[in-house]
């Protein structure tokens, strides 16, 4: 019996490690470490962050954005016709020609957003862009879009990667074997956690690698299985890179926003005094300091000081536990009636950490809270269904200031928009109507600062931070900067130099 | 022996049936819309209709699940909601990952038990046993979560001899395969001490002695040969369990395996792959229980003897 169970035994373990394994690097490649892979390589469909980084090196878009996150040309310049009608012209230069070697043309401008626009295509993107009416091509570099009702931001939301009309009509698969005018051609995608591309300037090889584990992230890169990696580290990690002499760690300013939310139509989380007693109990610069490891700097706004629709006059809002106290006594709490708040957050152990903290300090003023953490689906579920008292999430990737519209006017509650506070305001609702009509950039971005210092006051959220961009490689990785918002367009130019 | 194999396969295709329907359903009952996943939040109530209806989820439950059981004889499980991909294809390309390190493992786990598992009940409350029983004991105790990097720090970092994760060549399969095979390797050590302990006071083994057979040929040859059925019942489930996917392992080491998947599918909410790993999970523990059954039966023929009475 012992010699049937070693036969099936030496079947299992000396044939199946044999099927196959993962093919291997090339030896020249640029390797970047991801916390996730990359959904889909189609444009038309990506909505998670890695998708959408990796997709705008391998494609171009219309339009870009400056360091203002003022819409800017990019593959096209505009102009506006009429309050209904934009014209774009196609500029010559890098990014006219596909990867298959066919020229990028403003049929495939309209090729790509027509089937972004149709209904069958199911395209998550849709929603943002259902004011274009009808879209014309005038001439090879010249392409009309037509819209429905004005907008006045509307060059900004054409970031849709442009996608080649033949391939588009020939039922080409984007989404696993790219096909765009980007810095970088797609060469293969042999398993789920590992993409290669070719610089189209000067063949550079680029592999982005899956590595989940931020610990074991950090290794490969010490030991040079890894090139560079960009976020998703927690500060411990950060600290220890710092101090590998082989390692070097690049901060950039970031812009997504990290925020407390609050269902407004709680009687307890409702009253502005409570909000305003939370907003005073948080001491956010030893979060930053101690937890954060300085990666952030406090915020006021959803939109970061230095964006054209930002307001850097805002003030910080204090640490100052005493005046939580005052405002809580007012509102009737005390150490005999002590308000009971649920804290809904992700299952993330980090922002677990950071609830926690914000537990013990919102106790320290007398609040108690109670946290829940869920899966990422659940909790996402149950702040779109208004089931919380308070939650933290973040913005990310925020460029134009119609989020205020989208996140804030009382007309978007869930399921339209993404008002998940049930926030009602006159004034806010006034103010993001008249910046939305109106017409002269600088008197729009006045409304969106005053509708930034009416949502400081009503506080239907506490501003937290905005995180830093932390991007850390191999001594011998040069030439990138991280981007405020987190892209990869830095891998553009990045070059390994000599030991 | 027909009759049994022909028996344990038709309770394997009920259950498989049972397995599917149920699957099918929880995933129903879970709060979530696949419309909206799709979608996203800022689609008009007008698209989401029109998608439901183009994914017949507008349908009677039952009119879905006999799609569902139709796509799966068809071996159709779907597309993903967001890479668009066919789910079939998505699990081929985990498959043989998953395979290929629940085999290391299982190997890792057989070389390290049996020794220390005979080496345990032959020198019974020796050192020895004392000592085999402390390394079992130190290796089911530690967590994958805390193994795996320890050994990527001694094993790559330091040391530099394997690589730190991925699955580029062969050796890289060394370090996931060690992690998930200790903590097996010390329940299955325990189970050799404890069934070969059992056999070594039965009557044949005395006789094989009283034979003057040496000691060496008794406990490998004699004992061993009839403490292996529980053994085999435990390495059956336990290869269950490695085939559905390791969820820490393949995480830590970077697996692209179908524990990686189903977890990923889980966070994006992408419920018909959500749908496919569970029944794949389930099915293989369903056929790794009816294998286990038949090399039962192979391994001792009273088993099927019992049955075709």
């Amino acid at each position: 019996m012992p010699r049937r169970f070693g036969m099936v035994l030496l079947l299992l373990i000396g044939v199946l490690p044999l099927l196959s394994c993962g093919g291997k690097s090339a030896p020249d490649s640029l390797r970047f470490g991801l916390a996730s892979a990359p959904v889909t390589l189609d444009p038309r469909f990506a909505t998670d962050a890695t998708s959408a980084r990796i997709n705008r090196l391998l494609y171009r878009q219309l339009v870009e954005f400056d360091a203002a996150q003022q819409p800017i040309a990019g593959l096209a310049e505009w102009m506006r016709l009429a309050p209904l009608h934009y014209r774009f012209h196609l500029l010559n230069g890098e990014g006219r020609g596909f990867h298959d070697g066919g020229r990028l043309t403003a049929r495939d401008v309209k090729a790509t957003y027509d089937s972004l626009l149709d209904t069958k295509t199911a395209s998550p993107h849709r929603g943002s862009l259902e004011m274009i009416a009808s879209i014309a091509v005038i001439d090879e570099d010249t392409v009309d879009f037509h819209l429905s009702r004005p907008d006045v931001l509307f060059p900004g939301r054409l970031v849709i990667g442009i996608l080649p009309a033949a391939a588009i009509a020939a039922g080409h698969t984007f989404n696993q074997a790219a096909l765009g005018s980007g810095p970088y051609a797609f060469v293969a995608w042999p398993e789920p956690g590992r993409l290669q591309l070719r610089r189209v300037g000067d063949g550079q090889r680029l592999e982005f690698l899956q590595v989940r584990d931020p610990t074991v992230r950090i290794l490969k890169l010490q030991r040079g299985e890894l090139d560079m990696v960009q976020n998703d580290l927690p500060p411990e990690m950060i600290r220890y890179a710092e101090a590998r002499p082989e390692l070097r760690v690049q901060r950039g300013r970031g812009s997504n926003f990290a925020y407390l939310g609050f269902n407004m139509d709680d009687p307890l989380v409702g009253q502005h005094a409570v909000r305003e007693a939370i907003a005073h109990a948080l001491d956010r610069q030893a979060i930053i300091h101690y937890v954060l490891g300085d990666a952030a700097r406090p915020a006021s706004a959803l939109l970061p000081p230095e964006h054209w629709a930002g307001n850097p006059a805002l003030p910080l809002l204090a640490y100052d536990p005493a005046r939580a106290r005052t405002l809580l006594a007012e509102a009737g709490y005390g150490e005999g009636k002590r308000p009971r708040i649920e804290y809904k957050t992700s299952s993330d152990a980090f922002r677990l950490r950071l609830a926690t903290i914000i537990q013990q300090q919102l106790g320290e003023v007398g609040i108690d809270v109670e946290l829940s953490s869920y899966d990422w689906g659940t909790f996402y579920g149950d702040i779109k269904a208004g089931r919380f008292q308070m939650f933290s999430l973040a913005w990310v990737g925020v460029k134009t200031p119609d989020i205020f519209h989208y996140a804030l006017h009382s007309s978007q509650v869930p399921p339209i928009g993404a008002n998940r506070g049930r926030f009602r305001s006159r004034a806010a609702d006034e103010l993001i109507e008249a910046a939305a009509g109106e017409e002269d950039p600088a008197r729009q971005a006045a409304y969106y600062r005053q509708l930034q210092a009416v949502l400081l006051a009503e506080l239907p959220y506490v501003p937290l931070w905005y995180e830093d961009q932390v991007f850390v490689a191999r001594r011998t990785i040069a030439g990138y900067t991280p981007a405020v918002d987190g892209n990869y367009d830095g891998l553009a130019v990045v070059r390994r130099t000599a030991e | 022996m027909p009759v049994f194999i022909i028996s344990r396969l038709l309770s394997a295709a009920v259950v498989l049936l049972g397995v599917s329907c149920l699957v099918f359903l929880l995933l129903h009952l879970v709060p979530g819309d696949p419309v909206e996943v799709m979608l996203g939040e800022s689609a008009h109530a007008a698209d989401r209709e029109a998608l439901r209806q183009a994914l017949g989820l507008n349908q009677p439950l039952w009119v879905q699940l006999l799609h569902f059981l139709e796509g799966l004889l068809r071996l159709d499980l779907g597309t993903s909601l967001h890479s668009k991909r066919p789910i079939t294809e998505m699990l081929w390309e985990r498959i043989p990952a998953t395979a290929e390190l629940a085999a290391a493992a299982l190997g890792v786990a057989v070389l390290i038990a049996f020794p220390l598992g005979v080496l345990a009940a032959v020198r019974k409350d020796s050192a020895w046993d004392y000592g085999a029983m402390g390394v079992s004991l130190l290796g089911v105790s530690m967590p994958n979560f805390w193994l795996g990097p320890l050994l990527i720090l001694v094993f790559s970092v330091w040391l530099g001899w394997l690589p730190v994760s991925g699955r580029d060549e062969l050796s890289s399969l060394v370090l996931p395969a060690l992690t998930l095979g200790t903590a097996l390797a010390a329940v299955l050590s325990r189970m050799v001490r404890a069934s070969l302990l059992e056999v070594l006071h039965e009557d044949f083994v005395r006789t094989a002695r009283a034979k003057g057979l040496p000691e060496r040929v008794v406990v490998w040859h004699h004992a061993l040969r009839n403490a292996l059925l529980p053994v085999v019942t435990i390495l059956g489930l336990q290869l269950g369990v490695l085939l559905g996917g390791a969820v820490v392992t393949e995480m830590v080491f970077s697996w692209p395996g179908l524990g990686e998947l189903t977890i990923e599918s889980i966070q994006r909410r992408d419920y018909p792959v959500v749908q496919a790993c569970v029944l794949l999970i389930s099915v293989t523990y369903v056929l790794v229980n009816t294998a286990t059954d038949l090399l039962y039966a192979w391994l001792d023929p009273r088993v099927r003897l019992g049955t075709d009475k």
